[in-house]
């Protein structure tokens, strides 16, 4: 399997004082991996999802993403990368409520300057792969969580990306909900897709990924590949 | 700290851009309404303003020497009636030549020139219980051969001479030399300049143009008939025949109101439109302000805040910055004020005129005023909603707002950061509403300043008629060209003979002088066509005042009077007149007037109403004839030419030929090309004030985008989440007001225009002055494309900075953001 991802020695600091969100991580994630990063709260998994999807910059070490440096992009370089190679998906689905739903899935590849009729037919095609076409026209205010979590995926897959962030995914669903989306990413992973995803829950990691790296203080504290449990300084 | 110092603390530190953007308005509107008021209180009655700080002179009473000696004219000072007087000054009438200085009479290059007599007064110093002269440049003469040149109260007709500039008096052996060392202002323009004391009396010996001048002040001197009478109670105090001349402060203050009395109008429509705007925009954003704080007042109400301690904190918020910026505004003010009312001085050819005190007090107490009103009606209504729905409302727009337009827009073949841009603006109708309100208004502004602007410039050439009449040739005696010597006020209603008195040359006849004129204007090539014309007083039954009245020899209907109703006249016994002049008498166009000319009758029939402000609207013209049936030419001599050139001919290079084909003795053949200093003052007034409203309408833009992206912060961190460029995120941001601006400026460009029809007019009627139609349909097709840019230009400029912050936005902490 190819490296999609690595990270080497990743730093992050938000303030010179205190300790930082990440402290040195270092790690690598293979194309079609299915990779769950666990932890407490204030560990760094949040960080380390948004050092990996170009929203924010590192303190020091590098993170690249099918072979190119996304810690050294511009801002506009990191939107482009976020378009062709990431989707994101979010413990509270962050869909526009003023956009109806399949406006909300067009609007990566709009922005990417997809045509209108080749970005709708990506769309329905993915609404309709998720079991939500029926609700193309409605706006988020009007769906259940999970609906909203699928709509969220297909935005996420709309741009064929390589990677797939998911945080918590699961963390605003009923536990049946939750199980479908969960299976919902087991799919997409079984598919080809590579799969990152930041959870609390050891009982989704273990179900859902086949790689677990637990994060604590800012450190890798266990990473279940090469089952080398590292010890706190 | 108490709670509600608390609350206003943290609101202020923890919306800095806001305070700032509030701090900026109050700054920019309070500057601009300084300016602006500080202007119509020093425009209006100017001459009567500087008149009562330079103590004018009621009268200027110039006396034979060899008849009144100055033990008797120093007696006069205590007569019945005579509340101050200055002098006795010794004064002397000269012909000079100067080395250089500004054109020849011709408007030619400069060099050596023959110059009009100058009247010229000994005084030790500029002051003094009558005529405050203010000195505008150098130093007072300190010793023989220097020379203080008047700037000409009311026109600035005096050229600019260079200090240093010598003059050299003709006709006395020594050909004493004076040097200029100094100009000044005296506001009823006592004498054309002044020497040491010592070198008039040297001037003055074997002149015969000397004389002694007295300057009085009254108690009784606010009409034509009062200085008659102050004139004969001096005159009794003084062996017979004594007086030689005077001089009336009326006339003056003629001189002066019918130079300015044209633009009041205008300056006092730009003035208040450009007040209401600031006060209006002031009010949206501080309302805005409050409303944008409507989460957290919410909140402040959840821990126990009463209605009262929202609306002192709420209102401090808004009040803190307002208050810094009115009193930086007034800073701002002062100092825009500085160059535009120096420039006023040297117009209205008064010493010094500043910001008065009440107005820098005034002003920002008034706008404090709104801001307390605008911060005050929101935060009583934040006041009594309850804590949770002050925080539905602040949080997000209403569910389901502007849902549709986004769908609408979405299918608009644009790029999606544009088209969800120009969606946005429906989900909040209210903050739109006073976004397109504030850039409405400095669009309209805009739109209201350029039509003013060419208004202005057409009411200037109304009055100079610089396209029709590029040219005139005047005889010594029509007073043209000797103007700077001021001998001559006999055309004035205020004075009843000769200041001064004529140099000792010998002058060609009427006759001759006409003859030798035409025959230079028919051989000189470039003549398209002259008209002659003669000047005089009448009087009109009804009417106190004189009426000065101007008849054309000739066909004169191309000279370029514009005609506000009626046509112009198309034979003797007809008269074209300007609107104060129907007011004064009661007449109409069609109605038949009675000219008193000397013991003489003319009548004529009012065919035409002119634009025409000399003389304060109390004019006539008409048709030399009109004068000859009635055998009334007497005091009309002919001594001025209306010249037209033919396309293409230089009137510089055809005043300067035929000045050299008439010589420099007698005619002087005149450029009507000056520019004008009043139009360059409005336009430069109108186009700071526009700027500055622009400034604060942009400023409410800012403000509009900030609060958006408060607002929106969220949606930002989401949108770039999954790709929107920085980029694409300006675009978007600067769409949210970008619709808006466009429709503002639809709706700018005819509220503009409509503005401008209708507050021109009822302004000039006011004051009793008649538009032609001309001078208000001053919009080019063209001109109106560009000017519906205006709100969208004022939009852009307002967005951009705020939509870089939002490009700026940190996704990570935007997508945790509530």
């Amino acid at each position: 399997m190819d490296t999609l991802v690595a990270i080497d020695n990743l730093t992050k600091r938000y303030s010179n004082t205190g300790r930082p969100a990440l402290d040195g991580v270092s790690l690598t994630v293979q194309t079609g991996e299915a990779v769950a990063i666990m932890g407490p709260s204030g560990s760094g998994k949040s960080t380390l999802l948004n050092l990996m999807a170009g929203l924010d910059r590192p303190t020091s070490g590098s993170v690249t993403v099918d072979g190119q440096r996304i810690d050294s992009l511009s801002e506009t370089g990191s939107a482009k990368f976020r378009r062709e190679q990431v989707g994101m998906i979010f413990q509270f689905f962050n869909l526009l409520d003023d956009l109806t739903v399949i406006d909300n899935v067009l609007l990566p590849a709009q922005l990417a300057g997809l045509g209108r009729a080749a970005a709708k037919a990506r769309a329905e095609e993915l609404l309709i792969a998720l079991r939500i076409e029926r609700h193309k026209n409605a706006y988020p205010g009007r769906l259940s969580g999970g609906e909203r979590q699928r709509v969220a995926i297909a935005r996420a897959l709309v741009n064929r990306p390589r990677l797939l962030l998911a945080d918590e995914p699961t963390g605003a669903l009923d536990t049946a909900t939750g199980e479908e989306i969960g299976q919902l990413l087991l799919d997409l992973n079984s598919s080809g897709l590579t799969l990152l995803l930041v959870t609390h829950n050891p009982d989704l990691a273990a179900k859902y990924a086949t790689r677990t790296i637990e994060l604590s203080d800012g450190q890798v504290f266990r990473d279940s590949s090469d089952s080398i449990t590292q010890v706190r300084r | 700290m108490s709670a509600v110092g608390g609350a206003v603390r943290g609101g202020l530190t923890r919306k800095r851009v806001q305070t700032m953007v509030i701090g900026l308005v109050l700054l920019v509107s309070t500057g601009a309404s300084v300016l602006a008021v500080a202007l119509l209180v020093d425009s209006h009655s100017p001459f009567d303003h500087a008149f009562t700080a330079q103590r004018g002179a009621d009268l200027v009473v110039t006396s034979d020497p060899a008849k009144a000696s100055s033990a008797q004219l120093a007696a006069t000072r205590k007569l019945t009636g005579v509340t101050a007087a200055s002098g006795p000054f010794a004064t002397a009438t000269v012909e000079t030549k100067t080395n250089g200085g500004p054109a020849g009479p011709g408007g030619g290059p400069g060099g050596t020139q023959d110059l009009p007599p100058l009247t010229l007064a000994g005084r030790a110093s500029p002051g003094g219980p009558v005529d405050d002269v203010v000195l505008q440049s150098g130093h007072w003469p300190k010793a023989a051969g220097q020379l203080v040149l008047d700037l000409g109260g009311g026109g600035g007709e005096l050229p600019p001479f260079q200090l240093g500039t010598k003059f050299t008096v003709q006709g006395m052996p020594s050909h004493p030399v004076l040097t200029l060392v100094g100009t000044a202002v005296s506001v009823t323009s006592s004498a054309a300049g002044w020497v040491t004391p010592a070198e008039a009396a040297t001037l003055a010996s074997g002149n015969q143009t000397s004389g002694t001048q007295m300057l009085y002040r009254f108690a009784h001197a606010g009409n034509t008939a009062a200085i008659k009478a102050d004139t004969k109670t001096i005159a009794a105090a003084l062996p017979a025949g004594a007086i030689i001349g005077t001089q009336s402060w009326l006339a003056a203050d003629l001189a002066e109101t019918g130079n300015i009395s044209a633009f009041v109008p205008f300056l006092i429509a730009f003035g208040v439109i450009g007040l209401v705007m600031s006060a209006l925009i002031v009010a949206n954003v501080v309302s805005g302000a409050v409303v944008a704080g409507y989460r957290r007042i919410g909140i402040l109400k959840s821990i126990g805040f009463t209605p009262r301690q929202i609306v002192v904190a709420y209102t401090s918020q808004a009040a803190i910055p307002a208050v810094i910026g009115c009193l930086g505004g007034i800073v701002l003010g002062n100092l825009l004020a500085i160059p535009v009312l120096h420039n006023a001085e040297q117009i209205y050819g008064v010493g010094s005129l500043q910001v008065p005190v009440w107005v820098d007090v005034a002003v920002p107490a008034v706008l404090c005023a709104i801001v307390g009103l605008a911060a005050i009606l929101p935060a009583l209504r934040a006041g009594r909603l309850s804590a949770v729905q002050a925080i539905a409302i602040g949080r997000a727009p209403k569910t389901g707002r502007g849902y549709a337009a986004h769908r609408l827009f979405g299918r608009l073949a644009l790029p999606r950061p544009v088209t969800i841009g120009l969606a946005a603006p429906f989900a909040r109708p209210a903050r739109t509403t006073m976004t397109l309100v504030a850039i409405l208004l400095g669009a309209t502004a805009v739109t209201f300043a350029v039509g003013l602007s060419s208004s202005l410039n057409r009411v200037v050439e109304g009055l100079r008629r610089t396209e029709e009449v590029p040219v005139t040739v005047s005889l010594p005696s029509s007073g043209i060209g000797v103007n700077v010597g001021r001998i001559s006020i006999k055309h004035g209603p205020g004075g009843n003979s000769a200041a001064g008195q004529s140099p000792p040359v010998k002058q060609p006849s009427e006759a001759t002088a006409q003859r030798t004129i035409t025959a230079a204007l028919r051989a000189q090539p470039g003549t398209k066509r002259y008209v002659a014309q003669a000047d005089g007083s009448v009087t009109v039954a009804g009417l106190t005042q004189q009426v000065q009245l101007t008849a054309f020899q000739g066909n004169a209907s191309w000279t370029g009077y514009a005609l506000i109703t009626g046509h112009w006249y198309t034979g003797p016994g007809q008269a074209v007149v300007p609107t104060h002049f129907l007011t004064e008498t009661g007449k109409s166009v069609g109605d038949t007037v009675t000219l008193l000319v000397g013991d003489k009758q003319a009548k004529v029939r009012i065919v035409g109403e002119v634009f025409l402000t000399r003389n304060s609207g109390l004019y006539v013209l008409t048709d030399y004839q009109t004068l000859v049936n009635a055998d009334a030419t007497q005091g009309f001599p002919i001594d001025r030419y209306n010249v037209a050139l033919k396309p293409g001919v230089s009137a510089a290079d055809y005043t300067s030929s035929l000045q050299a084909r008439l010589g420099n003795a007698f005619y002087f053949v005149m450029q009507n090309n000056q520019a004008s200093d009043v139009i360059d003052l409005m336009i430069t007034l109108i186009g700071t004030l526009t700027l500055l409203l622009a400034i604060v309408a942009g400023l409410g833009v800012l403000n509009t985008i900030v609060l958006q992206t408060r607002e929106r912060v969220h949606d930002l961190g989401v949108f770039k989440a999954v790709g929107m460029t920085p980029g694409q995120t300006i675009v978007m941001a600067i769409c949210w007001v970008a619709g808006i601006g466009i429709v503002a400026s639809v709706m700018a460009v005819p509220l503009g225009m409509v503005v401008h029809g209708y507050v021109l007019p009822a302004m000039a009627h006011a004051v009793d002055l008649g538009l032609p139609a001309s001078f208000l349909n001053v919009y080019k097709p063209g001109e109106l494309v560009v000017l519906g840019l205006a709100g969208i230009v004022i939009a852009v400029a307002g967005a951009l900075l705020p939509a870089s912050w939002a490009a700026a936005t940190k996704t990570g902490a935007a997508l945790h953001a509530e």
